[in-house]
C-alpha cells in the first residue's frame, strides 16, 4: 500500500515533469507510441548467425503480411541486460523475444514475462509442432504450458586437428575420454608449443561445455532435488576436465576463457583438441576466421566410464512478451520464423535446428562437414537436455558448480572445492522447493 | 546588449513584458523561478528511484520488482554487511582501484603538468594529444585495451616479448587483471587530473617561486615547499572530480571483464556488484541494500574531502 | 636541473614519451581497423599490413552504424540543449544568491550511482507510455549533462563581474531583462564549454543507454557490442566502430580544445 502511494505521487510529479521539459523531445521521437494490435512489430534478437539470416528474409514476411518488423539486435548479456529492465518493469514495447530457455527460461516463465503459446503451437497443422524434437520443448514448457518455441539446438562435439594428429603418430581422433587425456599429452610432447587440449575455463562460462563430461562419467548436477557435485563421478569430472587443461592445456592457462577466447586459441593452430558447441562450427572451419580451417575434424563427444553423454539442447528459443499489446503478430512472426522451410534455410547456412523433419531431410546437412553431421547424429542419440543445473537462478548456481573446474584448472584439489560446491548448490535447490 | 547603449529610454518605453505585473512577479521571484526547474527535474529524478531503492533494501524482492515481496527490516544490511565472500572483496577493490588509480593519476598528472607549466614551442599539440584519452569513449577504450592485452594476439606481450620478458595474462589473470584496469583507467584519466593541475600552477603568482630561488632552494624544494603547498586544494579539487567517477567506474570494467567481473570476481567493485545483483541475479532487495551502503560510502567520502578542502583553502 | 639546457632536452624527452604512451594504443585501434582478422591475429602483420576497408565497410552498410550515429547525435545533441535551457538559469541563480546547498541537490545527481536509477525509470517511464522513443533516453543523459553544466556555468556566473548588470539595472532594465540582454551574451564563451562538455559525456554514456535504448534508438557505445557477437569477437570490426565511436568525439576536442579544457577544469583554481 505504502509502495503504491509513493509511486502514484511519483507519478503525478513525473507527468508534470514530463510536459514541462521534454514534450518537444518526446514529440520528435517518431514512433513514440507503442501501438496496441499496431503493425509495427517489435522482435528483439540476439546477435547470431540466425538472426542474420532471418533478418534477410524478412522482406518476404513484411510482403506476406503487410507488418512492419522493427528488429532490435543485441549482445548476448546486454540482451539479458535489457529484458531485466524491460520486462521487470512490464514494459510493452518488446512483442517477440529471442531468449536462452535454460537459462532465463525458467525465471522468465516463474516471472510471468512469457505469453502461454500452448493454443497457437495446436492451431496449425502444417506448421506441425510435434516436428520439434522433445528434449528442446521440453525446455521451453513451464508448468504444462508452452511459453517458446525453440530455433536452435546445440551438442558438444570433439574439434580436432587432423595434421597434428597425423604427427604424433595417431590416425583416428580419440573414441574415450583416457585416448583424448594420452592423444593430448602426445601432441604436446611432440610440439610444445602446441597445446594438446582446449576448453573453456571461465568458471561460469565452462559449465556447460563440462557438463557432457560429467555426464559421461555418470554423474549429473542434481538427482530429485539433491545436489550431486560432490558425487565420486562429479569428483572425477571435476579432476578430468580440469586436469587435461593444467597438463595439456595451453600454456599459463588463463580461467577466463568463454568460448571466444577458447575458440581463437583452437584456431590459430595452437591446440589440437577442443570441446566445444557443435553450433559454433562455423567458426572453425571458415577460412576468414580460422587458419585451421582445411585441417579441422569433428568427432562425436569421447566416451567416458558411463559412454559418451554429451548434452543436446535448445540454447535460443522465441518467445512472446505477455505484456506486448500486438500478440496475435507476433505469432504470425514465430510461426513464419519456424516454419520448415526458414528452417531448413537456417539449417543449410549452419544453424542447427530443433526439427525432426529437417535433420531427417538429407539437404538439412548437405552443407555440413561429413563427420561434423555423423558426430550430430551421435550426439543427438544418447544426449542430455541439459547442460547446466535447471534452477530458476541459474547464474549464482553456475558459478557455484563452475568453482571446481577452476580449482582443478589451477592445480589445486577439486574434491574440497566440490564438497563445498555442493553444500551451498544444495541450499539454491531448497530455497527453490519451498 | 542594445539596452545598455540606450540610456536615454523611457521607463514605460524600455518593458519588454507585455503584462507588467507578471513581470513584475517574476523578477522578484526570479531567484527560484530559475533554480526551480532544474532542481525539480533532478529531485524527481533521484527521489523515485532513490525512494524506491530505499523500499527495496527493506524487502526479500527477488526475481522481478513487481513478483511479491514481503517487508524484512534491515535483514539486508545486515547480510549484506556480514557477507565477507563477495562485499567486502568488492569494498576492498572498489578502494584500492579508487586509492591506488588516483595516487598515480595524482603524481603522474602533477609531473605531465610541470612539464607543461612553462610556454615552449609546440605546447599546443602536446595539449591536444593529451585530451585524446580522455574524450575517448570509455566502452571503445575498455575494446581497445582487450584487443592490445590478449595474452596470444595483442600488441603488449608482443612489446614484452621485444625487451625479452615473457608473456603476461594482463586481464586474463587472476591477480593481474585488477592492475590491469588500473592501468587503464590511468591511462585514460591521467590527462584530466594533469590538465586542473596546470590550470592551478598557471593560477599561481610567480613570487614566491623566485623568493625561493634567490633564497637559493633547489628546484626539489621549491617544489615540495612552495608549490605543492599552494597547489593543496587545486589536488584536492582533482581528486574530488576524478574520485567520484573512479569509485563509480563501470564502462571500462564491463567492457573488458564483462558482468561480474570474472571467474574469481577478480575486477569486481560494488559498482559492478550491484549490477549483478540486479540485472544477472535478479536479487533486488539485496541489490538496493549494497546501492544505499555504496551511495553512502561515497557521500562520506566527498563530505570528508570537501571539509579537507575547506580547511586547506582556509590555511 | 642544474643547467637549463640540460632541462629542455629532460623535458623534450619527456614529453614525447608522455605523448607516445597515450597516442600509441589510439594508433593501434585505429591500425586495427584496417586489417583482416586473420592479420589482428598474426603476429609478423602486427605494423606492416595490407590495409582494408572491408571492417568500416561493415560498421556503416552492415551493422547500419549511420543510423547509429545519428541516435547519438541526436540524443547528445537534445540532453544538452535541454539542460542548457534548465541548467543556466539555474546556475545563475545559484550563483547570484548563493544557493550551496541547492546546488547541492543538483550536484547530487552526479554522485548517485546509475545502477540504482534504471529499473525505476523504465518502471515510472513504461507507465506513461514514455518509452520506446528517444525520452526516456534523453531525460537520462539529461541527468548527466544538467549537473555538469550547472557546476560550470557557477563557476563562470561567479567569476563574472556584478557591474555590467548593475549598470544595465541603472538603464532601467529589469533584473529578468538584464539576464537576458547582458548576462547571457557575456557568458557565451561559458555556455560553449558547458555545452561540449555536457555533448562529449552524453555522447559517451554507455550505462543508460544500454538499457534503456531500443531498436530505433540505439547509440554508439551499445552499438559496439554488436561485434561481439555468439559466433565470434570480429577484432576488425569491433576497432573500426570503436574509431568510428571515438573519432567525431576527437575531432571536435580537436577544433574546440580550449573550451574542453576550460570545462574540465572548471572549479579547480576558485578558493
Amino acid at each position: 500500500m505504502l509502495r503504491r502511494s509513493v509511486i502514484g505521487a511519483s507519478l503525478a510529479m513525473a507527468v508534470a515533469m514530463g510536459l514541462a521539459a521534454c514534450g518537444s523531445s518526446g514529440s520528435s521521437g517518431g514512433s513514440g507510441d507503442s501501438g496496441s494490435g499496431s503493425k509495427t512489430l517489435r522482435v528483439t534478437l540476439a546477435n547470431h548467425v540466425w538472426t542474420e539470416n532471418i533478418k534477410a528474409a524478412l522482406g518476404d514476411f513484411e510482403k506476406q503480411t503487410g507488418l512492419k518488423v522493427e528488429v532490435t539486435q543485441l549482445g548476448e548479456s546486454q540482451l539479458s541486460d535489457q529484458y531485466n529492465v524491460k520486462l521487470n518493469a512490464g514494459a510493452s514495447d518488446i512483442d517477440v523475444m529471442m531468449y536462452r530457455p535454460l537459462q532465463e527460461g525458467k525465471l522468465f516463465a516463474k516471472n510471468g514475462y512469457l505469453a502461454d503459446l500452448s493454443k497457437d503451437v495446436k492451431a496449425n497443422k502444417d506448421w506441425d509442432f510435434s516436428d520439434f524434437q522433445a528434449g528442446p520443448v521440453g525446455t521451453t514448457t513451464y508448468k504444462g504450458k508452452v511459453v517458446g518455441v525453440p530455433i536452435i539446438t546445440e551438442r558438444e562435439v570433439l574439434y580436432y586437428r587432423k595434421d597434428l594428429l597425423a604427427k604424433a603418430g595417431l590416425t583416428a581422433p580419440p573414441k574415450t575420454l583416457d585416448e583424448l587425456k594420452t592423444a593430448a599429452a602426445a601432441v604436446k610432447a611432440a610440439d610444445p608449443g602446441v597445446a594438446g587440449f582446449v576448453a573453456r575455463t571461465d568458471k561460469s562460462a565452462a559449465v556447460t561445455q563440462f557438463s557432457s563430461f560429467l555426464y559421461s562419467f555418470g554423474g549429473d548436477f542434481d538427482k530429485n532435488g539433491k545436489a550431486t557435485v560432490n558425487s565420486d563421478a562429479a569428483k572425477q569430472a571435476y579432476a578430468f576436465y580440469g586436469g587435461l587443461l593444467k597438463d595439456s592445456g595451453p600454456a599459463n592457462v588463463s580461467t577466463d576463457m568463454s568460448w571466444p577466447e577458447a575458440m581463437a586459441i583452437f584456431t590459430q593452430g595452437k591446440a589440437a583438441f577442443y570441446t566445444e558447441a557443435d553450433s559454433l562450427y562455423k567458426n572453425a572451419t571458415d577460412p576468414a576466421k580460422s587458419k585451421v580451417a582445411d585441417t579441422v575434424g569433428f568427432a562425436p563427444f569421447p566416451a567416458g566410464p558411463a559412454g559418451s553423454k554429451p548434452y543436446n539442447i535448445p540454447s535460443w528459443a522465441l518467445g512472446i512478451n505477455a505484456n506486448s499489446k500486438n500478440q496475435a503478430n507476433a505469432w504470425k512472426f514465430i510461426e513464419w520464423a519456424t516454419s520448415k522451410e526458414q528452417t531448413l534455410a537456417q539449417q543449410k547456412a549452419g544453424v542447427p535446428s530443433a526439427r525432426t523433419s529437417v535433420w531427417a531431410n538429407p539437404e538439412g546437412t548437405s552443407t555440413y562437414p561429413k563427420d561434423l553431421a555423423d558426430a550430430i547424429a551421435a550426439s543427438a542419440k544418447g544426449g542430455v537436455a541439459h547442460d547446466r543445473p535447471l534452477v530458476v537462478k541459474v547464474s549464482q548456481v553456475r558459478e557455484v558448480v563452475g568453482q571446481p573446474i577452476v580449482e582443478a584448472i589451477t592445480g589445486k584439489d577439486p574434491a574440497a572445492s566440490a564438497d563445498t560446491a555442493n553444500q551451498a548448490f544444495q541450499k539454491f535447490l531448497d530455497d527453490e522447493q519451498k | 546588449m542594445a539596452a545598455v547603449t540606450s540610456p536615454t529610454r523611457s521607463p514605460s518605453a524600455r518593458s519588454t513584458s507585455p503584462d507588467p505585473a507578471w513581470s513584475r512577479w517574476a523578477n522578484g521571484h526570479r531567484k527560484w523561478l530559475f533554480a526551480a526547474p532544474a532542481m525539480l527535474f533532478v529531485a524527481v529524478l533521484i527521489v523515485i528511484p532513490l525512494t524506491w531503492t530505499i523500499y527495496l533494501s527493506l524487502t526479500d524482492a527477488e526475481g522481478s520488482v513487481r513478483a511479491e515481496s514481503s517487508f524484512i527490516g534491515f535483514k539486508n544490511y545486515v547480510d549484506v554487511l556480514s557477507d565477507t565472500d563477495r562485499f567486502w572483496p568488492a569494498v576492498l577493490r572498489t578502494v584500492a582501484f579508487t586509492g591506488i588509480a588516483l595516487l598515480f593519476e595524482v603524481v603522474l598528472g602533477m609531473a605531465i603538468a610541470l612539464l607543461l607549466w612553462r610556454p615552449f614551442r609546440g605546447q599546443r599539440w602536446v595539449r591536444v594529444a593529451i585530451l585524446m584519452p580522455l574524450v575517448a569513449t570509455p566502452v571503445a577504450v575498455g575494446m581497445m585495451w582487450r584487443l592490445i592485452f590478449d595474452p596470444n594476439i595483442g600488441m603488449a606481450n608482443q612489446v614484452l616479448g621485444w625487451v625479452g620478458i615473457g608473456p603476461q595474462p594482463w586481464l586474463a589473470g587472476r591477480s593481474t587483471a585488477l592492475p590491469t584496469t588500473m592501468f587503464i583507467d590511468i591511462w585514460q584519466w591521467t590527462p584530466m587530473v594533469a590538465l586542473i593541475l596546470l590550470a592551478g600552477l598557471t593560477s599561481l603568482s610567480d613570487e614566491p617561486q623566485e623568493a625561493a630561488r634567490i633564497d637559493g632552494a633547489s628546484a626539489w624544494q621549491r617544489f615540495r615547499h612552495v608549490t605543492l603547498p599552494l597547489m593543496m586544494p587545486t589536488v584536492i579539487v582533482a581528486i574530488l572530480l576524478r574520485g567520484i567517477d573512479a569509485l563509480k567506474t563501470f564502462d571500462i570494467l564491463y567492457a573488458t571483464k564483462g558482468r561480474g567481473g570474472g571467474s574469481f570476481h577478480e575486477v569486481e567493485t560494488l559498482n559492478v556488484y550491484a549490477y549483478g545483483l540486479s540485472f544477472d541475479y535478479n536479487e533486488y532487495g539485496v541489490s538496493s541494500a549494497v546501492l544505499i551502503i555504496f551511495f553512502l560510502i561515497i557521500i562520506g567520502l566527498m563530505w570528508a574531502l570537501t571539509a579537507r578542502r575547506k580547511k586547506e583553502a582556509n590555511r | 636541473m642544474k643547467s637549463p639546457t640540460a632541462y629542455r632536452a629532460f623535458r623534450v624527452v619527456a614529453l614525447a614519451v608522455v605523448v607516445v604512451s597515450l597516442l600509441a594504443p589510439l594508433l593501434w585501434m585505429v591500425a586495427a581497423s584496417f586489417k583482416t582478422n586473420v592479420d589482428i591475429y598474426d603476429q609478423s602483420k602486427a605494423l606492416v599490413f595490407s590495409p582494408t576497408l572491408e571492417n568500416y565497410k561493415k560498421v556503416l552498410r552492415q551493422a547500419n552504424y549511420v543510423q547509429f550515429i545519428g541516435n547519438s547525435l541526436w540524443v547528445a545533441f537534445a540532453a544538452t540543449v535541454l539542460s542548457l535551457i534548465l541548467g543556466v538559469p539555474a546556475a545563475y541563480s545559484m550563483s547570484r544568491f548563493n544557493m550551496k546547498k541547492s546546488a547541492l541537490v543538483v550536484l547530487m545527481a552526479r554522485v548517485i550511482p546509475g545502477v540504482s536509477l534504471l529499473v525505476p525509470w523504465y518502471y515510472v517511464f513504461s507507465n506513461l507510455r514514455m518509452v520506446g522513443g528517444f525520452t526516456v533516453l534523453i531525460l537520462s543523459h539529461m541527468f548527466v549533462s544538467l549537473p555538469l553544466i550547472v557546476y560550470i556555468m557557477m563557476g563562470f556566473f561567479d567569476g563574472l563581474p556584478l557591474e555590467l548588470e548593475e549598470a544595465a539595472l541603472v538603464d532601467g532594465l529589469t533584473h529578468i531583462g538584464a539576464f537576458r540582454r547582458v548576462t547571457l551574451p557575456l557568458s557565451a564563451p561559458g555556455i560553449a564549454t558547458a555545452g561540449i562538455l555536457s555533448f562529449i559525456f552524453s555522447w559517451n554514456n554507455f550505462m543508460f543507454a544500454l538499457v534503456l535504448s531500443g531498436a530505433d534508438t540505439k547509440t554508439l557505445p551499445v552499438a559496439i557490442f554488436d561485434f561481439v557477437g555468439y559466433a565470434s569477437i570480429d577484432w576488425g570490426g569491433l576497432m573500426a566502430a570503436a574509431t568510428v565511436v571515438t573519432l567525431p568525439i576527437m575531432l571536435i576536442a580537436l577544433f574546440v580544445q580550449k573550451y574542453v579544457v576550460s570545462g574540465l577544469t572548471a572549479g579547480a583554481t576558485k578558493g
